[in-house]
């Protein structure tokens, strides 16, 4: 089982989420984030007045899937999310040793 | 309410009749009288005397005599036109003590003269001969002399000669100036002034007799309890509440009563001591006892008598003023009061049926920063079903005060919801109403939709006070908007359309179009009410969900909001209405996406429009040709437009289109059509000429050169070289409103100057001190150039504290720089002229060299280092 992570867009969540549930994945959790990648901000001018923007506003995608679809899923993020440009974001796959419903404290079989 | 400037005529107080009338035809006419003035004084005074002595010289008697001296003054002022005759009207008015009639036998004779116009030499010559007569009497005489022009501002530092007016008389003159005078004199403001005044004056007075009316000797005019206190309880009610003298701790006939006895007392003192002396010494005591027939053995024991129906009479007085202090609301409007619970009706009767002054309450909240009572909101309550829409806004002055109370301030929610919980609110918007306690199920919203509603309007509100550091910048915003009551009035209807359930703001639009007739909104303030409902969602679906980054999605937002001030009114409804859904719906994330979403629009309506032009078929240009008037043509109008950056479709109504191609239809060099019109407090000057070296600062110098500040304004150019400046300006002198003439003085000297005939360096000279003149910087001046916005046009912005003549000054180096300007747009918020150039130099963008040094001597100039010739 694993735990993929995304950065994506802002504009990409909704395709991210069809994406994913076309594969059968539900479940997920969305955050608004800010960071900076290879991107790392731009200069932008407001009245003659330049300013740094550094963070930019992304959204994060955190989805646990079983190891036999995490191809598939990490395919479905990266096509969807994807412009081209820079600034599309990353993908984190990472394993996940155990979960537990808090309701039940039954432990998930992995 | 307040419009009496005589004391209250109700039962409870009854001044002593008029006999000589002051209705305006017997202003003027004296008494026919046989003998002099002198022998008439004495007379009055002898009359007087012996009305003392007997014991009667109280309100009656003292009414007499001020009728006496009503008549000799009459004479004099009639006799006065014997010198020229002034050039304005003239009123002499009785005031203070004389005003109430209450004039004792060596009092002061207070007289305001009052001029309908300046004061010249004239109107001196019969000002000495009303002054000398009435001294050559003896009579000691207070006057005041004013014009009825400074009743315009309240004279905050002579509060006694506010008080004296309170009891103005007219006398003799024009009983219309006298008239003036009242409207000029009573309202909420000026009230609220004396009354404030009156009660420091009555504190200080007291902490020179210890705050206590037993005093062995006290002084019958000042002293607690005494006629002072008498006369503050009635200004205090006649500025208020009338009503309250019926209403006090003591009968009001015992309140006559002590005036009389006080003021038969106060006759005697002047008439013992021949002066006008008003302490009731122990002498005094013993021959007051006499003359007023108290009985008694021996002099103590009429004195103790005496002085006991003293006390009894100046405790009745000073518990009265006690009460009257402790009641009386502080007026706040016309029928409006303030209390400690808040705003309230003087006269909850009138206010009952008279609708149209229920808003008046809950601005006079916003004004005072307190709430509106809750009995005036029961009144409401009870009465607002029986009222229709037309009822609260049956003037255009209604109308107005409306769009006044909708700008954003502090307490405006808490109002809006005193509106709402009474019934108010959705009588007056109707479409309101549709949505009261209204529950629509989404995943977001907490609220009802009335209350998201009135939310919004609180978000906005606190925007504009005290925002939080990370909305700071959206504040900026509210600040600078012309007519953020628009903003709040498209909030308050944003989602009335929610009464469905399917595209709600289709619907919130077509029942806004139906207020917009009822209240009277004009059609400029229309458009953008219904903009902002119609697109209230737009801004958040492409901030939130849209690739920002994408420079064809800022492009089509853009092409949306079309103008800068509808994008920010945008912005923060969009802000205002996400923040309304729930607590946690507008993360600092959200608000930076919008920010940003707001600064690359912003960017591209303001630098990035130069490259856009209007180009053969245009969506605008079909309609524009669709509705042509019969004197143009479609060659006319594609001719003219052909060229101009599209932007100026967006910034145009059709009516300015055609006249604007009217203006620029067979113009030849040299020749300059115009076009001035006033626009509310400001004027706007359409200009359109061919270009030429140095135009742009020769324009905005000649409008300089007639004081003119310059707020706002856009200047375009074709390719083949039309020129249209629209420029909106005040005009502080007031020159063309005073002068005849003036327009065509103003319109002759822009031709001489664009055709070199005049320069406009020379017009300037005389006002070069303003121009030049150096003065401390509130806005660090920033220039900016930017060559990569646009592919035809290097791009200044500057920002600079808005000064007289600065765009002259900007321009004009410019020029001498060797650059053409093309593009201006000018904006001016708060004390800040923002400003942005497309320019070139021989027909290209500017090389870095040229920018560097244009940038340069700029700063220099913006500095005050530097001075155009």
């Amino acid at each position: 089982m694993k735990l993929i992570k995304s950065i994506v867009r802002p504009n990409k969540v909704d395709e991210v989420k069809d994406a994913l549930e076309k594969l059968g994945i539900s479940g997920m959790t969305v955050t608004e984030v800010r960071g900076h990648g290879q991107q790392k901000g731009h200069t932008a001018i407001y009245r003659g007045k330049e300013y740094n923007v550094s963070l930019l506003p992304k959204m994060q995608i955190e989805v646990v899937v079983s190891d036999s679809i995490v191809d598939d899923a990490i395919k479905a993020i990266v096509q969807s999310a994807k412009t081209g440009e820079i600034g599309d974001g990353r993908v984190f796959v990472l394993p996940v040793e155990q979960t537990y419903k808090i309701r039940t404290g039954e432990k998930d079989a992995m | 309410m307040y419009r009496t400037g005589l004391l209250p005529s109700i039962g409870d107080y009854r001044p002593m009749p008029d006999p000589a009338g002051t209705d305006p035809g017997s202003l003027n006419q004296p008494p026919a009288s046989a003998v002099g003035l002198p022998v008439q004084l004495e007379e009055a005074r002898r009359e007087l005397r012996d009305e003392i002595l007997r014991g009667h010289g109280g309100r009656g008697a003292l009414a007499r005599f001020s009728d006496r001296l009503d008549a000799i003054v009459r004479q004099i002022v009639a006799a006065a036109p014997h010198v020229p005759q002034p050039v304005a009207p003239m009123a002499v008015v009785a005031i203070g003590g004389y005003g109430r009639r209450q004039l004792c036998l060596h009092s002061d004779i207070d007289l305001l003269v009052l001029f309908g116009g300046r004061l010249g030499d004239a109107e001196e010559k019969v000002l000495r001969a009303i002054l000398h007569p009435l001294w050559d009497l003896g009579l000691a005489v207070g006057h005041q002399v004013r014009e009825i022009e400074e009743f315009g501002r309240l004279e905050v530092d002579n509060p006694e000669f506010l008080m004296a007016l309170v009891d103005a008389r007219p006398i003799a003159g024009d009983r219309g100036l006298f008239d003036r005078f009242e409207s000029a004199f009573h309202h909420a403001g000026t009230h609220a002034h004396v009354v404030g005044a009156l009660n420091a004056l009555i504190d200080e007075r007291y902490a020179l007799f210890n705050s206590t009316l037993y005093q062995l000797e006290p002084d019958v005019k000042e002293s607690p309890g005494a006629l002072r206190d008498l006369t503050a309880t009635r200004w205090i009610a006649a500025l208020t509440d009338p009503s309250l003298l019926r209403r006090g701790v003591e009968d009001p006939s015992k309140i006559e009563e002590a005036e009389d006895f006080l003021l038969r007392v106060r006759s005697i003192l002047h008439l013992e001591s021949k002066r006008n002396h008003n302490q009731l010494t122990h002498p005094l005591q013993e021959n007051a006892a006499d003359i007023l027939g108290y009985p008694g053995a021996f002099p103590q024991q009429r004195v103790e008598r005496l002085m006991s129906d003293y006390f009894r009479h100046a405790r009745v007085v000073m518990r009265s003023l006690a009460w009257m202090r402790k009641v009386a609301p502080t007026p706040a409007g016309l029928n409006l009061g303030r209390a400690s619970d808040g705003i309230l009706f003087i006269d909850v009767r009138q206010a009952a049926v008279q609708p149209a002054t229920w808003l008046a309450a809950f601005q006079a909240a916003i004004d005072a920063n307190c709430p509106v009572s809750d009995p005036a909101l029961a009144v409401i309550r009870q009465y607002t079903e029986r009222f229709r829409v037309e009822d609260f806004f049956p003037t255009p002055a209604h109308r107005a005060a409306l769009l006044r109370f909708l700008k954003p301030a502090p307490g405006l929610y808490a109002r809006l919801s005193e509106m709402h919980d009474c019934g108010l609110l959705g009588r007056m918007f109707p479409p309101f109403q549709a949505i009261t306690y209204r529950v629509v199920r989404d995943f977001f919203h907490k609220y009802t939709v009335d209350e998201h509603t009135l939310l919004t309007i609180r978000n906005l509100e606190r925007l504009g006070t005290g925002a939080a550091p990370d909305r700071q910048r959206f504040s900026s915003l509210l600040k600078d908007l012309e007519a953020p009551e628009l903003l709040v009035l498209s909030l308050l209807l944003h989602d009335v359309g929610k009464w469905r359930d399917d595209d709600h703001h289709l619907e919130s639009v077509r029942m806004a179009r139906e207020m917009f007739g009822r209240i009277g909104l004009p059609q400029e303030a229309r458009d953008t009410v219904e903009f902002l409902i119609a697109n209230h969602l737009a801004m958040s679906q492409v901030a939130f969900r849209r690739d920002t980054e994408d420079p064809d999605i800022v492009r089509k937002f853009a092409e949306l909001v079309g103008v800068e001030e509808r994008l920010k009114m945008l912005c923060l409804m969009t802000l205002a209405d996400v923040e309304a859904v729930s607590l946690e719906t507008l993360t600092p994330w959200r608000a930076e996406l919008l920010w940003r979403l707001f600064v690359d629009t912003y960017n591209h309506l303001t630098i990035g429009y130069g490259d856009e032009r209007i180009e053969g078929d245009l969506p605008g240009n079909a309609e524009l040709l669709t509705n042509r008037p019969a004197d143009l043509s479609d060659a006319d109008i594609t001719r003219f437009l052909e060229g101009l950056p599209r932007r100026y479709l967006q910034l145009f109504d059709r009516d300015a289109i055609y006249r604007h191609v009217r203006l620029a239809r067979d113009i030849r060099p040299d020749e300059v059509h115009l076009w001035l019109e006033q626009k509310g407090t400001a004027w706007e000057l359409t200009v359109v000429t061919l270009d030429k070296p140095f135009l742009f600062s020769n324009i905005s110098g000649v409008l300089s050169s007639f004081g003119m500040d310059i707020l706002r304004g856009h200047a375009l150019t074709n390719p083949n070289g039309l020129v249209l400046d629209v420029f909106q300006f005040t005009d502080q002198e007031r020159f063309l409103e005073l002068n005849a003439g003036a327009r065509e003085q103003m319109f002759t000297v822009l031709n001489d100057v664009v055709s070199a005939r005049e320069t406009v360096t020379e017009r300037l000279r005389g006002r070069a001190r303003s121009l030049f003149h150096q003065r401390p910087l509130r806005v660090t001046p920033v220039v900016h150039c930017d060559n990569s916005s646009s592919k035809r046009y290097t791009i200044l912005d500057i920002i600079a504290d808005d000064e007289f003549g600065l765009l002259y000054r900007i321009s004009r180096v410019m020029s001498q720089n060797g650059c053409d300007v093309d593009l201006v747009l000018i904006a001016t918020e708060g004390h800040r002229a923002i400003d942005v150039f497309h320019i070139t130099k021989a027909g290209r963008k500017l090389s870095e060299p040229d920018q560097l040094e244009l940038a340069a001597h700029l700063q220099r100039m913006l500095e005050g280092g530097y001075e155009a010739d």
